[in-house]
């Protein structure tokens, strides 16, 4: 059994440093209860120092397992933490005016700071039981996050249908988990991958079954889907971008590991399946996403989409792509948190209904160029941040050498192309369409339009940090 | 003919036996969660589907050799778990029977498409 040393807590620094920050704000909250400023800068502060501390373990190229080999802290793992942590800093500065407004400001800044916490904890896990912990540490206060504005109806009705699905989702990954644990008679990933290296009992194949139905539903991957237009459309628009991106990202982190390092040898198993799941996700997501008139909706589809477009990469996780693979979703979260994070941040600067986006460019010219900035880089348009994550993909789908690779990224390809109606619908609403009349003032505050500007520059800018962020999933990809 | 039914009777049960108990109670709470209308009784087929796993997972843990018993420690978690999810759950019902009256998800279709 390993010692616990203070090498265990400079590898836990950064949760533990997002941890005493939400309950700081919660109890800062609960003695101030009307200083939002208060509560909102400490919680923007909490998200950046410990930002600060996951680049300082990068920096000083930090690697070790603790805890008996169940916690890993690898470049992989912190590179994760970084996508989480800055989404969580966006998300209070967005948040900030609106939580105030409630009333609620602490706890609603505390549970997206226990995501964050929660996602943080679940990229660094090679024990399954520690994955299902995270994870439910991560959708457990998204729950309350989704159904947390108590003024619309849509809200807590998105919520209850979440929770109801996202309980039945957390038994089936579960039940998968304990099968693997019966089969393997260890919950280490490093044990797992001996029993998942010769022929599959049947025992051990239904618990893969379950395990992955599980994340699919987690990821929103079609048939799973259901919950996430009715959750994302319910939720406050802060809480909405930041569970389509952070808790999004590190499940797909923990389904990377989980695959490459517990069961690697059942790749000719997993990977035809994790194809079919993206074909289905992609062409899904972005039919539904055509139809829809509410820009919150839309979006949620379009996230569904996306998963779809991740999990192409996951289809590519054998052969010779198994690294440009492993680059590709590294890639991909980077470049869809700035601009899916900014696409959602619009529907509090402008407002969910398409039309109210007539005209945009008119009234308010520079709201206007980020929103089409955003939705040119979701359509995946050079140079955008999107068009980088996409030729990752295709990258790595040409390299992997699998039919079914090859079959979901040119459903990808496929799926660029479908999407740009709706996206650019929206785009052309600001740029060719008269502006309502209406007497309104413009919505939204400072800290968010500061968000929008940067995460638009970012995106726009995508380009310049492909460099280093390449550099990085290089490393990256060699997972300790 | 006694002195076997006896004998059976004190035998061990085998794995087996608490995994297939397991795995018709998973089943049991799986139905019951897609048919029924009420959200508290969904909640409750939830329920029984986490104390399945629970149970396979306690079996696991007496039966396997390298286990060590961590399956049980594994368990308490599981308890944890199940429990916070099911508070923040009723919270939610709660919140939606405050402005409809009615927690039968049936009749909570304000969004659709």
């Amino acid at each position: 059994m390993q010692q616990i040393t203070a090498g265990t807590f400079v590898a836990l620094s950064p949760e533990i440093l997002a941890f005493v920050s939400s309950m700081l704000v919660l109890m800062v909250g609960i003695f101030n209860p009307r200083s939002v400023v208060l509560t909102a800068g400490l919680a923007a502060l909490g998200s950046l120092v410990t930002f600060a501390a996951t680049v300082v373990l990068l920096a000083i190229g930090f690697q070790g397992s603790f805890f008996g080999d169940g916690y890993v802290v690898d470049d992989f793992a912190l590179y994760f933490k970084l996508i989480v942590v800055l989404s969580a800093f966006f998300t209070v500065l967005a948040a900030a005016r609106w939580a105030g407004r409630t009333g609620d400001a602490p706890e609603y800044l505390a549970l997206t700071l226990s995501v964050a916490l929660g996602a943080m904890l679940l990229v660094s896990m090679r024990d399954l039981f520690g994955v299902f912990v995270s994870i439910e540490l991560a959708t457990i206060p998204s729950y309350a996050l989704v159904a947390f504005d108590r003024r619309r109806r849509e809200s807590p009705e998105g919520g209850m249908k979440y929770i109801l699905t996202g309980m039945v989702a957390s038994s089936i990954l579960l039940y998968g988990t304990v099968l693997i644990y019966g089969v393997a008679g260890s919950a280490n990933l490093t044990l797992v991958a001996t029993t998942f290296a010769g022929t599959l009992s049947p025992v051990g194949l239904l618990g893969l079954v379950l395990l992955i139905s599980g994340f699919a539903f987690k990821v929103s991957a079609v048939p799973f889907h259901y919950w996430t237009p009715d959750a994302y459309q319910g939720a406050p628009t802060s809480a909405a971008a930041f569970l389509s991106v952070a808790p999004k990202a590190a499940t797909f982190a923990a389904l990377l590991r989980i695959l490459l390092q517990g069961m690697p040898e059942a790749v000719s198993t997993w990977a035809p399946v994790m194809a079919v799941l993206a074909i289905a996700t992609m062409f899904v997501g972005n039919l539904f996403a055509l139809r829809q008139r509410n820009v919150r909706r839309m979006l949620a589809y379009s996230s569904v989409a996306h998963s779809g477009y991740v999990l192409a990469a996951f289809a590519a996780l054998q052969g010779a792509g198994t690294d440009v693979a492993v680059q590709a979703v590294l890639i991909y979260s980077a470049a869809y948190m700035v601009m899916n994070l900014g696409a959602f941040f619009m529907i509090d600067l402008v407002g969910e209904d398409g039309k109210s986006f007539n005209g945009l460019f008119v009234t308010r010219p520079s709201v206007a160029l980020c929103m089409a900035v955003f939705m040119a880089a979701l359509v995946g348009i050079p140079p955008f941040s999107g068009f980088f994550g996409k030729v990752w993909i295709i990258a790595a789908g040409v390299q992997s050498g699998s039919i079914a690779a090859y079959l979901a990224v040119a459903a990808l390809v496929v799926n660029s192309v479908l999407s740009v109606p709706y996206y650019f619908g929206i785009t052309r609403n600001v740029f060719f369409e008269e502006p309502l009349a209406s007497t309104e003032e413009p919505k939204g505050t400072g800290a968010i339009k500061f968000s929008v500007y940067v995460l638009a520059v970012a995106t726009t800018l995508f380009a310049l940090f492909i460099g280093p962020l390449a550099g990085l999933a290089g490393i990256s990809s060699g997972l300790l | 003919m006694l002195q076997q039914f006896l004998d059976t009777l004190n035998a061990t049960i085998p794995l087996e036996g608490y995994l297939v108990v397991g795995a018709i109670m998973f089943a049991i709470g799986a139905w019951g969660a897609l048919i029924r209308r009420n959200a508290v009784v969904v909640f409750m087929c939830i329920e029984l589907m986490l104390n399945a796993v629970n149970l396979s997972l306690v079996a696991f843990a007496d039966y396997l050799p390298n286990a060590g018993g961590a399956g049980a420690g594994y368990a308490v978690l599981v308890i944890a778990v199940a429990a916070a999810e099911i508070a923040v759950g009723l919270a939610v019902v709660l919140a939606v029977y405050r402005t409809r009256k009615t927690v039968n998800v049936d009749d909570i279709n304000l969004m659709k498409g």
